[in-house]
């Protein structure tokens, strides 16, 4: 079940090809995973789909319909919901609220557009950040941070859900926790692309990877595969295992 | 040559929009705590001091202030009526204007040039006179979308100034630098609105609605949307949120506030005329609305009180009374970024906390 098909996505800021090409297709029910060096062009990846900035060519299409230079507030009402590197939340805002905005946000999308929760607390609890409602969000722990990053993008009933390091500053532990969280949004309905550097991480979570170096495509398959390819271990593992 | 940035005071304590970075934590010690005890402020709270203070505003012409004190009186009303659209810009959405006043005079001009123009009076006046002001208030926020906090700040400031010379130089229809006289409220349902007292209950009665709307709005999902556009461009963006059409939203709303606080203005003066609506003005409704505080109910209230009562009260004279409203506005930056209406609410809270620990000590608890 394809559901976002990214064809030709080029983009250059100036003289710099951040994207050179690249054909991908991410499915809408499982975990793919979106690995590769620094600047090697997958938060731009994550940008361009999100219609953060528009490509310089190419096409991308959601559940069969051209989203391609679409703003970022229309795409997210499609039911494709990013999170970010650096970690987001409303900080003058309480926990709740930060939830609440959220899925007001996803409702006004209608009904059948994903899986509805019963209310702001029951998604607290799934992260878990239960009983920190009435916490400043700008106040939080870092981990705590991630946690409701993912609860704000849960909140806005994602149909797939793309996860901009969401394990980065993480102790193994927490990072533990949300590889725990993360392997049940499928059965959710809700299909996730993440990017990460953790391996174990994206080995635990992920049933495909995607490589990128230098803004193009060097490898996609079964993580297994994937990790033990010359190319890849080249330019990004470090050489022969 | 030295050069000093003009530190705005936004909701925050921070500079608008460019000093808005994802979680930044080090400008934001201060307001950690009052944000928090903002937040877990009851509504209920909120509405009994509201409510208190409309009741003694109510009371006032029972007492017989005397002419002088009634005429403040309602001029503080229908100001505080344009602070609360200001107060839903700057304190839910986070968008300082200094160019209110401009709006203001949008909503007075309407009704004065129907008035003059066409012959009509204020009841039919009222919804055009919002209107417009409203459709105003969008049009100036239209920079806003793509110029940063105080950057937008001083487009207002300068649509401020154009609408002033556009008013001296209108000629016939606008008056010029004369400006346009206004008719009378007149009777209506048998009360004569002449009469001092009865305006200063239709502005009163006017004031209510508009706090019974800032409220509803500041607790609506609209209001959400608002403060997490506030708090968080790129994010709400992420979810979902059409920043663009929100903040040009809001601007209408606190448009339609000025419009209505204009005619109130224009039917009390009897006669307006540009210089009421210019840069100076302007910069007072933000020196209230900071100095009150925009986001508790009763804050934009508490600004106008303070401005329009504070140099009758201690009996200054035009020039002192700027001097105190500047060290007022100083204290409030420095000391009391949520305004005075956050300060008294941390003096409550105090008082409180003591007379429960009071309680304990005595064992006597709650």
């Amino acid at each position: 079940m394809a559901a976002l098909e990214i064809t030709g996505l080029r983009k250059a800021f100036g003289g710099v090809v951040a994207l050179g090409g690249v054909d991908l297709t991410i499915p809408g029910d499982k975990i793919t995973g979106v690995i590769g060096p620094n600047g090697s062009g997958k938060t731009t990846l994550f940008n361009v789909i999100t219609g953060v900035f528009p490509p310089t060519s190419g096409r991308v299409e959601w559940l069969g319909e051209d989203i391609t230079g679409m703003r970022s507030h229309q795409i997210a009402r499609k039911g494709l919901i990013r999170t970010f590197q650096q970690a987001m939340s409303f900080p003058g805002l309480t926990v709740l609220e930060n939830v609440r905005v959220a899925m007001e946000c996803g409702e006004r999308r209608g009904a059948g557009a994903g899986p509805r929760w019963p209310s702001a607390e029951a998604i607290l609890d799934f992260v878990g950040l239960a009983g920190r409602g009435q916490e400043e969000a700008g106040s939080m722990p870092f981990g705590n941070l991630r946690r409701l990053g993912v609860a704000v993008a849960l909140a806005a009933n994602p149909v797939l859900l793309l996860l901009d390091e969401p394990a980065a500053g993480l102790s193994d532990n927490e990072a533990n926790t949300l590889t725990e969280l993360i392997i049940k949004l499928p059965q959710m309905g809700i299909g996730v692309c993440l990017i990460d550097h953790h391996m174990t991480f994206m080995t635990a979570l992920c049933t495909r990877l995607v490589v990128l170096d230098f803004g193009t495509k060097i490898a996609d398959g079964a993580p297994a595969g994937v990790l033990k390819d010359p190319k890849v271990t080249e330019v990004y593992l470090g050489g022969e295992l | 040559m030295e050069y000093r940035e003009l530190k705005m005071s936004t909701p925050n304590g921070e500079l608008g929009k460019s000093a808005q970075s994802a979680n930044s934590k080090t400008t934001k010690e201060p307001n950690h705590g009052l944000k928090g005890r903002l937040a877990a402020h009851g509504r209920l709270e909120q509405i009994i001091v509201a409510g208190v203070i409309v009741v003694a505003m109510a009371a006032l012409p029972s007492l017989h202030i005397g002419y002088r004190f009634l005429s403040i009186a309602i001029t503080t009303g229908y100001t505080a009526i344009a602070l609360y659209g200001l107060g839903l810009q700057f304190g839910q959405a986070g968008i300082m204007s200094v160019g209110h006043a401009a709006i203001i005079g949008v909503g007075a001009y309407t009704a004065a040039m129907l008035y003059v123009h066409f012959g009509v009076g204020f009841w039919v006046a009222l919804p055009a006179s919002i209107i417009i002001a409203a459709i105003a208030g969008g049009l100036v926020g239209l920079p806003s979308l793509r110029v940063a906090g105080q950057h937008y700040i001083i487009i207002t400031f300068c649509f401020c100034a154009l609408l002033v010379v556009c008013l001296t130089n209108g000629g016939s229809l606008t008056g010029a630098a004369t400006g346009l006289d206004v008719g009378s409220v007149g009777r209506v349902f048998g009360i004569n609105f002449d009469k001092l007292d009865n305006y200063y209950y239709l502005v009163l009665v006017a004031l209510v609605l508009s706090l019974a709307i800032f409220y509803a709005i500041a607790n609506s999902s609209y209001g959400r949307t608002l403060r997490a556009i506030r708090e968080n461009e790129q994010l709400a963006q992420a979810i979902g949120i059409n920043i663009d059409l929100q903040k040009i939203s809001v601007f209408m709303v606190s448009g339609a506030f000025a419009g209505a606080a204009g005619i109130l203005q224009a039917y009390y003066l009897r006669h307006i005329s540009p210089t009421l609506y210019g840069a100076f003005p302007s910069l007072y409704l933000a020196l209230m609305v900071m100095l009150g505080g925009a986001r508790l109910m009763y804050g934009p209230l508490i600004g106008a009180i303070i401005v329009s009562f504070l140099p009758e009260v201690m009996n200054l004279n035009p020039v002192d009374s700027r001097i105190a409203y500047g060290v007022a506005l100083l204290i409030v930056i420095l000391l009391l970024p949520g305004g005075v209406s956050a300060g008294l609410l941390d003096i409550y809270r105090w008082l409180t906390a003591r007379s429960r620990a009071l309680f304990v000590k005595t064992g006597l608890a709650p």
